[in-house]
């Protein structure tokens, strides 16, 4: 309502008092005339106030208007004062309809609507009551006075069309046991509803509910009293109607009973200076709103949704006729959710400032949450670094540090020392100087360096980044692991080498001394023989068999040797032939189990040098009955497997043929295993991975 | 091996024979074999095989009990190599003529050979009478 409006209600409602005041105290009928005036003008103008601002505070709430009404019906009522017939008839069938909007005001309250059946019967009644019985009330008693008791000073009652004693007794025993009917059926609705109201809403109820009770109970007790005793009647209508005026103040004390709640909101934005948990803040609301069931929920990008404060997924629930849910937005997204009672709801104003208290303070957690977070992932990517953390000042003092143990810790005491306290001198200087380039040249830089641990080396990594002007970070990761298998590494290639290079001096060995001297033998046996041709054809016949024999046996050796470098039936024929054939040279029975899978080139290759080499050492040193050999794939790998049912005992350490084998499999990230308990024989396993590189 | 170029390792130096005629030879090689062989070719040739050692310190015994004309002396020996013993040789009172052989190419030796003292080199495979003279003339 605009304010102009708001002034004009306010002008006609004092035009009406003024008017009201002059027709009281001119009235030649009203015996007590001061209080009556006093009475009307003060009733009046407190129920148009109090509406007034109602409808200033809850525009769309039609309380505020219903109060504006009962006001104007008391100044009309004042027409009964008038000393004219006709105006006193007309104030007189009208007079009725304060109790008639009372009703209408107490029952719609506080949400300005007649929400039950029941309310709205007993409304309709009592309007019926107040007009229409009223006016066939007037029909039939001339004498007629205010509270409809008879009054012999009044002016003439235009209406009456016959003193019908009996029928206006009849009329006004209806009037007065409808209206008493009415009465209490509006106190069963008043009680019940305070009974039902949820916390909220009671806060809100209460007050009116008990001062119009009051009034009721007067008026009840004035309808009651009006059948036996017109004096005590017509003083009992002077409490109902003083009654009448605590009404309003029921209303003002609901207001300030919103006020002071509003009150508490702004508490609760004084308090979350001091960081209250989301669980704190739905606390303080509950009791800020007075709604013991009051729920926050907040939206959560990550999960697409509300989770209440405890975190937990919350699905807003349908709204009932008790709860409702409140969404909370802030620049068109989602950032809260309330679910409350619908009481809140008559109470906008408490409502947007709570709206506006969980929207600050959520924004406000949400900005420190999102702080937190980041702090939180810098800190979950700085505790799973295992790397040492110093910062150094370019004076080589540290400033601080971080180490997840002190296991490379060389001093476990930091803080307060300087890089040559903790470190051999030519590592700190190496330190510094990097410390100083990092900070010039603004690029990051690395160095590599060994730390003695007690006679146990371990070898870093420094990276060595600028952290300011004037100091460093300098961040050490250990990598003496990575070392140890590098080393690893170049010493298997470095046997792998020398296997090769002993490999062929075995080989030129095994020519020299085997198929090369058959061919010397044979060389020099020719020529003998071809000396003896002429002389003596015998002596170079024998010569020439004993050649034959050489070259069949150098013959014998060069295949023997070939076979040696690589077997020609591994590549012809395969794995399972060239085992068969291991098998058959083996100086003992080879019991052989496999399976039908194709291994790759290379793993065949191993696997066939394994079972050669593990064959040869039993057949060297075991003192075997029988060997079991399988190759088998499983989960990716060629398992193959020796095992004799010898003397035990073998040294782990592997011998230079073993040791061979482990770098040929490791070459293939395979393994060697050997386990040969004394007494129970000896196992040799390998394991090749099947996708070779 | 050619035996031109078995001539270039030839040292020019006085042959040693016996008053009776039959150059003495002790042959020094670790396989039987050859040892076997050398001796019936090299007797078939007119010279006398005296005796047979079979690695480099029965080589330097043998020698320095039957005192032999000529060693003929295998490079390749299971404890000593033969440059070495051919020094040892050398080094004798009465230091017999060294003719080193091998089954390898006298060219795998380097200077070796020159170097050793030793008269000159015969492959295994060349081995004769013949050879032998030429190297000792």
């Amino acid at each position: 309502m605009s304010s102009r409006l708001l002034i004009a209600a306010w002008s006609v409602a004092l035009a009406s008092a003024a008017l009201s005041l002059a027709l009281v105290l001119s009235s030649d009928h009203e015996p007590d005339p001061a209080a009556r005036a006093a009475l009307i003008v003060g009733l009046g103008l407190v129920y148009v106030g109090c509406g007034l601002v109602a409808i200033v505070r809850r525009p769309e709430n039609r309380v505020g208007l219903l109060m504006v009404i009962v006001g104007f019906f008391w100044f009309l009522s004042s027409l009964a004062e008038s000393n004219r017939p006709t105006i006193f008839t007309i104030g007189l069938s009208l007079s009725l309809l304060i109790y008639g909007a009372f009703a209408h005001l107490i029952l719609a309250f506080p949400s300005g609507r007649l929400e039950t059946p029941m309310a709205r019967a007993i409304v309709i009644l009592a309007y019926v009551d107040v007009t229409i019985v009223q006016w066939l009330l007037l029909l039939f008693h001339a004498d007629i006075g205010q509270a409809n008791l008879s009054c012999d000073d009044c002016p003439r009652n235009v209406l009456a069309v016959s003193e019908s004693h009996a029928a206006s007794v009849a009329v006004d025993n209806l009037q007065r046991g409808v209206g008493l009917a009415l009465v209490w059926a509006a106190l069963a609705v008043l009680y019940r509803r305070a009974r039902n109201a949820t916390p909220a809403a009671r806060r809100t109820l209460l007050p009116v509910v008990i001062t119009s009770s009051v009034s009721i109970i007067l008026l009840a007790a004035q309808l009651v009293a009006a059948s036996f005793d017109r004096h005590a009647a017509q003083t009992l209508n002077w409490f109902v109607l003083a009654s009448f005026a605590t009404v309003p103040i029921g209303f003002l004390i609901g207001l300030l009973r919103s006020r002071l709640a509003r009150s508490g909101i702004l508490r609760l934005v004084v308090d979350t200076a001091d960081e209250p948990s989301l669980r704190e803040a739905e606390l303080a609301l509950r009791e800020a709103t007075g709604d013991p069931a009051l729920r926050l929920a907040y939206w959560l990008d990550e999960v697409h949704g509300y989770v209440n404060v405890r975190g937990k997924p919350f699905e807003i629930p349908e709204d009932t006729p008790t709860r409702v849910t409140t969404k909370i937005d802030y620049l068109g997204n989602p950032i809260a959710a309330l679910l409350h009672d619908r009481a809140l709801l008559d109470e906008p104003n408490l409502l947007a400032e709570v709206v506006g208290v969980v929207r600050m303070g959520l924004e406000k957690d949400r900005g420190e949450r999102a702080l937190r977070a980041t702090e939180l992932r810098n800190r979950a990517v700085l505790d799973a670094i295992p790397d040492l953390m110093f910062r150094i000042a370019l004076d080589g003092r540290y400033l601080d540090y971080r180490a997840p143990s002190d296991y490379d810790l060389v001093v476990t005491e930091v803080i307060g020392k300087t890089v040559w306290d903790r470190l051999p001198r030519e590592l700190a200087d190496q330190v510094m100087a990097a410390g100083r380039r990092a900070i010039d040249e603004r690029e990051v830089q690395t160095l590599e360096y060994q730390l003695d641990f007690s006679g146990e080396p371990r070898y870093f990594e420094g990276r060595v980044a600028a952290s300011g002007e004037d100091e460093f970070l300098l961040i050490v990761r250990n990598i003496t692991e990575r070392k140890l298998q590098e080393r690893e590494l170049q010493a298997s290639r470095a046997r792998i080498v020398a296997a090769g290079d002993e490999e062929r001096r075995r080989l030129e060995r095994n020519l020299h001394d085997g198929a090369q001297q058959r061919l010397v033998s044979l060389s020099l046996s020719l020529r003998l023989a071809e000396g003896q041709l002429n002389t003596n054809p015998e002596a170079a016949a024998n010569l020439l068999d004993s050649a034959r024999e050489e070259l069949t046996q150098a013959l014998e050796e060069l295949r023997e040797l070939a076979r040696g470098i690589h077997p020609a039936i591994l590549t012809d024929r395969g794995l399972p032939a060239a085992l068969e054939a291991l098998a058959a040279r083996a100086t003992l029975p080879v019991e052989i189990e496999r399976g039908d899978e194709n291994l790759p080139a290379p793993v065949e290759a191993a696997a066939y040098y394994v079972v050669s080499e593990a064959l040869a050492n039993v057949a060297k040193y075991a003192n075997a009955s029988c060997v079991r050999v399988s190759v088998a794939q499983q989960n990716g790998a060629a398992r193959v497997e020796v095992a004799d049912d010898g003397d035990g005992g073998a040294d782990p350490a592997l011998g230079s043929g073993l040791r061979g084998l482990a770098d040929r499999l490791a070459a293939l990230n395979g393994t060697l295993e050997v386990e040969s308990p004394p007494g129970k024989g000896t196992t040799i396993r390998a394991e090749i991975p099947l996708r070779v590189g | 091996m050619s035996s031109e170029k078995s001539a270039a390792n030839r040292i020019g130096r006085p042959s040693r024979r016996c008053e009776d005629g039959f150059v003495r030879v002790l042959i020094v090689d670790d396989h039987p074999s050859f040892r076997a062989s050398a001796r019936k070719l090299l007797e078939s040739d007119g010279y006398e095989v005296v005796g047979e050692a079979a690695d480099g310190a029965g080589a330097l015994r043998v020698a320095e009990e039957l005192q032999p004309d000529v060693v003929l002396l295998d490079v390749q020996l299971p404890d000593v190599d033969g440059f070495e013993i051919a020094e040892r040789l050398a080094a004798m009172e009465h230091a017999p003529e060294v003719i080193l052989t091998s089954s390898r190419d006298v060219s795998d030796y380097g200077s070796c050979v020159e170097d050793s003292g030793a008269r000159g080199f015969v492959p295994k495979a060349e081995l004769s009478g013949a050879a032998l003279s030429l190297l000792l003339e």
